[in-house]
């Protein structure tokens, strides 16, 4: 017998699970991806390479700025393009802006509403209005920094190789200074709120991330310092599924917010350390469901850490001239913590500018396998012991903790 | 009143679609003044099915799951609304011209098509649709007075200039004059309210082209003689829609 999920809700894209029923037990679980193939990869094949971070941004409308970073990333490396610390300053910024956006969508819109029992955030708000309300003050700060830095909310395209086109000003970033010192107190609140979240999903063995906090020139993990994506990781296809499955050594690991606090808890901001260390024994246990949790302490992170760039960046004062970017024949790969985890964006370009090669790997994919195991554990506990349609609310929860982003998960190519 | 009922159905896309009517924030709270919403997946896990006053569809058709629910949202929506690029025009993700088995092969390493994936293409070559935003993403105003006038019973107006007027308005300096910026503001669809160009940027077109008296093969000729190879300008004009409605 297979039971089959309805199409998750509360999440970005399009998939469900069919859970394997023999012998009175569950034997399997499938993630379906169902989101059409999006062909990314084929579209920038030849294409300059000047145009490619804008259409990549495309890729997902969440983290547009992660796409768009980690593909300028890969380029100027493959040129060996260097840029000041205030390009790099900025950049993180709007991979903060991200953060803040993406983490209070999730946590306040899509989360909030199964600790609170309403099927979805317009109707607790007749209820928790202000808690909502709260959700969208982050995530509107997220987007004015997005809009900033990006140059639009959603798809902007002011990153470039070299730098911008548009560079923020003395008054756009006092606001930033002033407002994430202000909505802190939120944050904190959200620790509070998501600190309820009992531990679900599998534990997760492996755990990786990018060496920096936001972005990386290399990956690593929980028993590992060092290492490029093509050195660990492999990736087949699966007949189920528009996604591939990747493994980390053979087996199934966690990229995200709960990965990012285990390996790089010492790059964390006063504040954000300290709710680390309040929840470590928590969070250290590696249940998905921590994720939440994770990501909330995270919202502390983001507002402490955009706070002190743009107090940096008013001291220092923005010069804002571009590096010069010449074509030569090289690859690079961009490494990005999207907000929901790893992101790789893979690129060789010839004499000429032009894309030859082409690989982007999204934190969903790296995390499919990880969804699968965690929907398996769960249906295992739950199958025979608790109703058919509490086991697949709960299997839905189980796969909204990872904060998944199916619409980027769906287009890789090595062409 | 009787509010009216709103459904959202994402087909494939990025999500940015359903996210930009989030991004409304408190004037989300306006129109639910108006509406009440029956379905919106993102958001929400109410599924009330039957009949729905408006429907929104974002998205491009990329396999039979998406036909099925586009047949379904047309089937049960009064008023039926193809929002975003994907939906009007394609967007970058129908742009790849290759045989549809060609780029499943390269992406995913066999021959087979086991998820049934179809060529993407465009909602509104599909069924016919109410009214048509495009934009990638559109602009949130747009689609917040749209559904004003809808549910107050009044026909949403839509532009019918290109990105170049707003430009003008917004008193920005010309980058395809001044810079050589290959700039699709000609011949674009306005309605954006010249957002890339506020930063210095050419236009990339995402709103795809201007219907009615536009000049491609002018803007073609002008690029061209800033240097840009032919092939360079054809793929730019396609990108955000390859299929025209």
């Amino acid at each position: 017998m297979i039971i089959e999920t309805r199409e998750f809700t509360r999440v970005e894209g399009n998939g469900k699970a069919e859970i394997v029923i023999e012998d009175g037990g569950v034997k399997d679980v499938r993630l379906k991806i169902v989101e059409g193939p999006r062909f990314f990869e084929l579209l920038t094949l030849g294409r300059h390479y000047y145009d490619v971070p804008d259409l990549e941004a495309r890729i997902c409308a969440i983290c547009y700025l992660s796409h768009s970073v980690a593909s300028v990333l890969g380029i100027e490396r493959a040129f060996g393009v260097e840029v000041p610390e205030e390009v790099m300053l900025l950049r993180e910024l709007g991979l903060i802006g991200e953060l803040l956006e993406s983490h209070a969508l999730h946590l306040y819109l899509l989360v909030a509403p199964d600790l609170f029992g309403y099927p979805d955030a317009i109707r607790m708000a007749i209820k928790h209005g202000e808690l909502v309300k709260e959700g969208l003050a982050i995530k509107a700060l997220g987007n004015r920094i997005r809009d900033l830095v990006g140059g639009r909310e959603i798809h902007g395209i002011n990153v470039k190789p070299g730098g911008f086109e548009r560079w923020p000003g003395v008054e756009d970033l006092e606001v930033i200074e002033r407002e994430s010192n202000g909505l802190l107190t939120l944050a904190k609140r959200s620790v509070r709120l998501f600190n309820q979240i009992t531990p679900y999903g599998a534990q997760a063995r492996h755990f990786i991330a990018t060496n920096g906090y936001l972005w990386g020139e290399k990956l690593t993990s929980d028993d590992e310092e060092e290492f490029h994506y093509t050195e660990r990781i492999e990736e087949h296809s699966l007949v189920y599924s528009f996604a591939k499955r990747s493994r980390y050594k053979g087996e199934p690991f966690l990229v995200g917010s709960l990965s990012r606090l285990l390996l790089k808890s010492e790059m964390l901001t006063p504040t954000a350390k300290r709710f680390f260390e309040e929840h470590k024994n928590k969070l250290e246990t590696g249940y998905v469901s921590y994720n939440n949790l994770a990501q909330a302490i995270e919202l502390v992170y983001a507002l402490e850490r955009a706070n002190k760039i743009a107090k940096t960046l008013l001291d220092m004062g923005i010069e804002g001239e571009n590096v010069p970017v010449e074509p030569r024949e090289g690859e690079g790969i961009g490494y990005v913590e999207a907000p929901r985890g790893v992101l790789v964006h893979h690129y060789r370009i010839n004499g000429e500018g032009k894309i030859e090669y082409s690989n982007i790997i999204t934190p969903t994919a790296f995390n499919h396998a990880m969804m699968e195991v965690s929907l398996f554990e769960e249906a295992q506990k739950l199958y025979g012991e608790a109703g058919e349609g509490e086991m697949l609310q709960r299997l839905e929860e189980t796969v909204r903790a990872f904060d998944p982003c199916i619409s980027c998960s769906v287009h890789f190519v090595r062409g | 009143m009787m509010k009216k009922k709103l459904a959202i159905f994402e087909l494939t896309d990025c999500g940015g679609c359903a996210l930009n009517i989030l991004f409304l924030y408190e004037r989300l709270f306006d129109l639910l003044e108006f509406y009440e919403i029956g379905e919106f997946h993102m958001a929400s896990s109410a599924h009330e099915g039957g009949h729905y006053d408006v429907g929104i569809v974002t998205g491009t058709v990329s396999s039979h799951r998406d036909l099925e629910l586009l047949k379904e949202a047309r089937n049960r929506s009064d008023y039926l609304m193809a929002l975003g690029t994907c939906a009007t025009h394609g967007c970058l993700q129908a742009s790849v011209e290759m045989p549809l088995k060609e780029k499943l092969k390269a992406i995913y390493g066999n021959e087979g098509n086991p998820m049934r994936a179809l060529e993407p293409k465009p909602v509104v070559e599909y069924v016919a649709v109410d009214l048509a935003i495009p934009g990638c993403p559109y602009d949130k105003n747009e689609l917040f007075q749209a559904l004003m006038d809808i549910a107050k019973g009044i026909e949403p107006t839509t532009p019918d200039y290109p990105v170049c007027i707003e430009c003008k308005l917004n008193e920005y300096e010309c980058v395809l004059v001044k810079k050589g910026l290959p700039c699709l503001g000609p011949i674009t669809l306005g309605g954006c309210n010249a957002v890339c160009i506020r930063s210095g940027l050419g236009c990339i077109g995402c709103r795809g082209p201007l219907p009615g008296e536009v000049n491609p093969a002018g803007e073609f000729e002008i690029l061209r003689e800033l240097g840009y190879g032919e092939d360079y300008i054809v793929r730019k004009f396609k990108t955000f829609a390859r299929w025209e409605p």
